[in-house]
């Protein structure tokens, strides 16, 4: 074996990577830097607006809620696959992965079916005669919530019946024999066992809602602007780029920050993996 | 000899209805014979389904989409199956962090590479739309091309390929007759997952799009944004049929126990 | 205190398959007996029903002479150890061992010095603190040891423990078992299907066949008296030949068998049935001269050296049989021979039909 090969063979993705990918983050980042005002002028800026300061909590507290959602959706689930017969198992898990696997546009769009004026929930309570008026459920902050939590939990889902399933069946059992009642052996070993799970399915649901684009712009209309449709509208409405940029370098900061908190909150936790 | 809560199973069926009852309520109101989005659906007609052929853009785009998929695809295995390779046979002799490095593009939010490709390729150096849009999808999809091909390479005894080479086959040779058919099932998973993760991209083709350029899904968004019409719901079965087709192809190929890993 | 275990017509099935069959067990106070047998016999199942990871479809579960069969599975009050350990990953080896002393309201001080207390008897004091993927096989299986015990189990039970240690490390643990077992005085239940494990261990051994027991007794009447051709063949009787009895003479008897007679001194075999089935280890056919009068006559095939003496394959009219040579002779592959009976290594089986 030749000393070069090893890198010969990762070269050509390596360099893509660089060249496309980071060059054009690093240029995004030193963009918002470099202005006339003052190194931090942009920050200062975007920061100064109220709105921009709603907008951005408007975010983290639709990012969170919909994690803790889709933690309360998801482990149970799993633990309901993860135990479930060999045979029904592969069905649920596919049950699990075909909405991942079906486009986001199609996923937001269904709960304007679902919640639209005359969408499912409206017309049942209309024909309940619970209200005369359809409700205006669409273009709300729940509505974005929703939909975020459907959009996610299958993830969530499917980074728990891993762990779960492979949590030795006689640990469990060795918990029970030693007097744990199955509640009490659930917080004690089943739960600690599974926080990896939890919190790699955590990161990927915060995340993948802090930074979504397409379900805000669909459920959440005009007035729940989030950072990504804030971005957006920088960007290729009133073309200020640095602004667009700023809020880039935000949702990249606040992202790349959650990762590594908590991979190494997930180390601390399960130290016996290290 | 288990048995279940009764609370469990009940939150878990619940839940279960939560995933796929809005793809069932899709399908019913792309029947709906109503200028609006109904559900229940009132009436009954297929001229929704007609109505994605009479709009052109719903069939340009798709095509668009479609080659952009595959090409994508097909280039992020042509630099990630190398680079997977050289990770699992010789790991030892590249850096840690090489793997890590490789999962940048999952890691940077799309929208944010999506924006930074738009600013720094596509207009600094007037890229047209389709070279540009092919960059972002190959990036986005070659964290997949590399961790799918490397698992399945993870359970490769590579003696099997030492071997060949002893028995007089030539390197690369071997590589293409021994370790190639051994890891034809992760690059078939691979391939599938990168397309589908391509074909319903958003975030990245946000900004790449131009006028008349486009992908099917910020086609349909944009129709969503400005027509109420079942139309998109009718678009939305045709594209769960192709879902199903693929997952049938794993089903198939690998075996759905391929998701939870 | 200690308790004696009661298993009385138990039957358990997993869907449709029954894999114990009205399994009857007995087990004194104090005793150590294991459940031998080949994978799939019903011990491991035998096990988890007394442990209450199963429920019986039928029969009883008696600890001192209450019906545990009720009682769910974690207040049973039982120590079980597990073949591959389950130690719980997350938690130090002090942590394990506590564990179920926590779960009885054990208090901290004295939870911490029963804990102490046990793992200086498993010789893990140094290693507290550890977590158990810093521990060695042998070392995790005395932790998992150290946990069942305790708590000062009414039963403590035993699945595979040292299947996953090395041969060596296999022996001294089983004695360090013995022990402890011995010293707190507790009834236990050990599955394995190691023969040479079970008999080292136990006071009486159960061999398992088809969810039901062969034969239960001490190792000792196991090995020289089995009941049956199953357990015989599971102790090392490789050879059976079917044989009837043709005349009876005072205390000698002569028997027959596809055309080969002999006889035996009933003085020496015990009494002998009109037909019956006689099983022989290799030891219990010694390879002897052509020319001696007595014996079955023998022609001698593949030799196989073992140090103290030969083995040898023979074909005799009893058909193809596996006998035992002195290792001052040395015949050769081909040869003429005979082979005489060692009562010692040879027992008297009920007829096969």
């Amino acid at each position: 074996m030749s000393r070069v090969l090893p890198w010969l063979l990762v070269m050509p993705a390596t360099l893509v990577i660089l060249i496309l990918l980071v060059l054009p983050l690093l240029d995004t980042v030193s963009v918002t830097f470099i202005q006339q005002e003052g190194v931090f002028a942009g920050y200062q800026e975007f920061f100064d607006r109220r709105f921009n300061r709603v907008v951005l909590w408007r975010t983290v507290r639709i990012a969170l809620i919909v994690t803790a959602i889709a933690v309360a959706i998801g482990f149970p689930t799993a633990y309901f696959i993860a135990r479930a017969p060999r045979s029904w198992r592969g069905i649920l898990i596919v049950a699990s992965v075909f909405p991942l696997l079906t486009s986001t546009v199609v996923r937001s769009f269904a709960w304007i079916v679902i919640l639209g004026r005359n969408g499912m929930i409206n017309e049942t309570l209309m024909w309940l005669g619970l209200t005369g008026e359809p409700l205006s459920m669409l273009y709300t902050e729940g509505a974005i919530i929703v939909g975020l939590a459907y959009l996610f939990s299958p993830l969530m889902i499917l980074s728990l019946v891993g762990v779960l399933e492979n949590i030795d069946k006689s640990v469990v059992e060795a918990s029970i024999s030693l007097g744990a009642s199955p509640t009490k052996t659930f917080w004690r070993v089943i739960l600690p066992l599974a926080m990896p799970g939890v919190i790699v399915g955590a990161v990927l649901v915060f995340t993948g809602s802090f930074t979504s684009y397409t379900t805000p712009v669909l459920l959440g209309g005009q007035r729940n602007t989030v950072l990504s449709t804030l971005m957006f509208r920088q960007a290729m409405v009133e073309f200020d780029w640095v602004a667009a940029s700023t809020i880039a370098v935000i949702m990249m900061v606040v992202t790349i920050t959650v990762v590594l908190t908590m991979s190494r909150v997930a180390r601390r936790l399960n130290p016996a993996a290290a | 000899m288990r048995r279940y809560s009764p609370i469990l199973a009940i939150s878990a069926i619940a839940v279960f209805i939560f995933l796929l009852g809005p793809l069932v309520i899709v399908a019913a109101a792309s029947v709906s014979n109503t200028e609006f989005l109904a559900f229940p659906p009132q009436g009954f007609s297929l001229r929704w389904f007609q109505n994605i052929f009479d709009v052109s853009a719903f069939g340009d785009t798709f095509l668009i989409s479609l080659q952009i998929a595959v090409l994508s695809v097909f280039l992020s295995l042509l630099i990630g199956v190398p680079a997977a390779y050289a990770m699992s046979r010789f790991g030892f002799a590249l850096p840690k962090a090489l793997a890590s490095f490789f999962v940048l593009p999952i890691l940077v939010p799309q929208i944010v590479f999506g924006f930074s490709l738009l600013s720094a390729i596509s207009v600094d150096f007037d890229l047209p739309v389709i070279p540009t849009l092919l960059i972002g999808h190959t990036i986005i999809v070659l964290p997949y091309s590399i961790r799918v091909v490397g698992a399945s390479l993870a359970t490769f005894d590579f003696s099997a390929e030492e071997a060949a080479i002893s028995l007089g086959c030539p390197p690369v040779k071997a590589f293409f007759t021994i370790v190639l058919p051994n890891i034809r099932g992760g690059i078939l998973a691979a391939f599938i997952l990168a397309f589908i993760t391509s074909l319903n991209n958003v975030p990245v083709s946000l900004f790449l799009t131009g006028p008349g350029v486009s992908t099917l899904p910020i086609q349909m968004l944009t129709y969503v944004e400005n027509f109420f019409d079942p139309t998109v719901a009718a678009l939305s079965v045709l594209l769960m049929v192709l879902t199903v087709l693929v997952m049938a192809l794993v089903e198939k190929t690998l075996g759905l126990g391929y998701f939870v890993r | 205190m200690t308790k004696s275990l009661n298993l009385s017509g138990i039957s358990a099935h997993y869907g449709r398959t029954q894999v114990l069959k009205d399994l009857d067990l007995d087990v004194k106070a104090g005793e150590l007996v294991s459940l031998l047998g080949a994978s799939g016999c019903g011990k491991t199942t035998t096990l988890r029903l007394i442990a209450g990871f199963l429920q019986a479809t039928g029969g009883q579960v008696l600890l001192d002479g209450q019906d545990i069969s009720g009682v769910a599975a974690h207040r049973r009050d039982i120590g079980l150890v597990f073949q591959n350990y389950a130690l719980f990953p997350h938690m130090s080896v002090a942590d394990n061992v506590g564990f179920g002393l926590k779960q009885r309201g054990v208090a901290g001080p004295e939870r911490g010095a029963r804990v102490d207390e046990m793992l200086g008897k498993v010789g893990l004091d140094a290693f507290s603190d550890r977590l158990p993927a810093a521990l060695s096989g042998g070392q995790k299986q005395r932790v998992a040891l150290a946990r069942a015990l305790v708590i000062k189990p009414s039963l403590l039970l035993f699945d595979e423990p040292l299947s996953n240690l090395d041969a060596k490390l296999r022996v001294d643990m089983r004695v360090e078992i013995r022990e402890l077992q011995r010293a707190h005085d507790i009834t236990a239940i050990y599955v394995t299907h190691d023969q040479e494990e079970a008999f080292s261990i136990s006071d009486r051994v159960a061999i398992m066949d088809a969810g039901q027991i062969s034969q239960y007794d001490t190792p000792e009447t196991l090995y020289r008296r089995p009941a049956n051709a199953f357990v015989a063949n599971f102790v090392g009787f490789e050879t059976m030949i079917d044989l009837r009895v043709t005349g009876r003479s005072g205390g000698h008897v002569s028997v027959e068998g596809r055309g080969a007679n002999f006889s035996l001194d009933e003085n020496v075999w015990g009494s002998v049935p009109d037909a019956f089935t006689l099983g022989a280890r290799a030891d219990g056919l010694r390879v002897v001269e052509a020319n001696e009068s007595e014996g079955l006559p023998a022609t001698l095939t593949v030799r196989t050296y073992l140090g103290r003496s030969y083995h040898y394959r023979a074909e005799t009219p009893l058909g193809s049989v596996l006998a035992n040579g002195p290792i001052d002779r040395h015949f050769s592959e081909g040869d003429q021979a005979r082979l005489v009976l060692v009562p010692e290594q040879c027992c008297i089986l009920p007829a096969t039909a």
